[in-house]
């Protein structure tokens, strides 16, 4: 029997829900959220598959006995607890996350998930997440990759708003020279999306560039930028003169690096409903680590460790999945700007 | 009370100035050169 838990009860755990439903093998679908009535809605309407459970008492694992891997959608903090649990229990975990700090601390586990044998996915949504994977493949094309930059726009749910603003607002960390530097706020670069999002103006920031330097270990620069938070309320829209969120997300990769003797750059974009890309990448991630979805090699050896999803799948695979579920990815031909 | 009344005045003008930049600017973004294509086949293989 394979079981997977998902925790979190928000958008991008709802759409992740549908995913995990939708893979072949799964035999259970355990919820639990902090809100115990809407898990107990979520599990009566997504089928006799799926079946709540009650979200635990500090000090207690939560982990259902039998349970393959553990699927984590909730805010920072809780998502670190649940990524503990899920090590102690000896369950492998993938865990979405937005901010430096909670990627830092996820990584931070490491060694007691080797110690434990279990993979801990850090940064399974769409930035990090689907952007460090689209990094990897394009540096498999090339024969040697220098510079990758990615950017992200948009935001599944509250809680996502406030770590995107959050990014924001942090110091900014850019990677150069072999080392992190903390670079000075130089104002919002021009980033041109895949339609229907199209051109935004995006901030370097550090929520995610430490996982994506680990998918490309060996590029000499990286940056990681995102745009303003979507405006959720009309009234603030008016006020702001912002757009009011569209729901749409999308990620920009751009990979420089060598073709023989020439420097190339291989551009890559995704664009979706924020929610639907992350829930897809969040639940192809958890049903791979339940042993579901054996296409999908991990290209880490050993696959035990807390690792960015970049450094733990094989990208090719990966995205033939996704694409296959819907969220597929583009690739950019002409001369890119910005 | 003059220097406040001054304060006040130059705050409203700044206010005012501020309101008429934002409603007369006429952003425009440049134009990429090229476009998207979905990856497909190979690239999965």
């Amino acid at each position: 029997m394979t079981a997977v838990l998902l925790v979190g009860t928000g958008e991008v755990a709802v759409r992740a829900a549908r995913q995990l439903l939708d893979t072949p093998g799964l035999d259970r679908l355990f919820v639990a959220g902090r809100d115990e009535g809407r898990a107990r809605e979520i599990a009566d309407a997504l089928g006799p598959t799926m079946e709540a459970v009650p979200w635990p008492a500090v000090g207690d694992d939560g982990v259902p006995h039998g349970t393959d891997a553990v699927a984590v959608a909730v805010p920072a903090g809780a998502a670190l607890e649940w990524a503990r649990r899920a090590v102690r229990a000896g369950v492998h975990a993938a865990v979405v996350a937005d901010t430096d700090d909670d990627l830092g601390a996820l990584l931070a586990l490491d060694d007691d998930a080797r110690r434990a044998g279990v993979t801990l996915a850090v940064g399974c949504g769409l930035v990090p997440g689907l952007g460090d994977v689209l990094a990897r493949h394009a540096a498999d094309i090339l024969d040697r990759a220098d510079e990758v930059h990615v950017a992200r726009t948009g935001a599944a749910g509250p809680a996502c708003v406030d770590a995107l603003r959050r990014a924001r607002h942090e110091r900014a960390l850019e990677w150069h020279d072999g080392a992190w530097h903390t670079s000075r706020k130089l104002g919002p670069l021009l980033v041109w999306f895949p339609d229907p999002v199209g051109a935004r103006e995006c901030e370097v920031a550090a929520a995610g560039a430490s996982v994506l330097l680990q998918a490309v270990p060996g590029a000499g620069r990286v940056t990681v930028r995102v745009d303003e938070p979507p405006v959720r309320s009309p009234t603030r829209a008016l006020v702001t003169r912002k757009p009011l969120d569209s729901g749409w997300g999308a990620a920009r990769v751009e990979v420089w690096g060598w073709r023989g003797a020439e420097r190339v750059p291989v551009v890559y974009g995704v664009v979706d409903r924020t929610a639907v890309a992350a829930g897809t990448v969040l639940g192809v991630t958890a049903a791979r680590l339940a042993g579901l979805l054996p296409s999908i090699a991990l290209r880490a050896d050993p696959a035990s460790g807390a690792r960015g999803l970049g450094a733990l799948v094989e990208p090719t695979p990966f995205l033939a999945e996704l694409a296959r579920r819907g969220v597929k990815a583009a690739k950019f031909e002409g001369v890119p700007v910005g | 009370m003059k220097a406040f009344r001054r304060g006040l005045l130059v705050a409203a003008m700044a206010v005012a100035a501020g309101v008429v930049v934002r409603l007369r600017a006429k952003g425009s973004v440049p134009s990429t050169s090229g476009g998207w294509r979905e990856l497909e086949g190979p690239e999965f293989r």
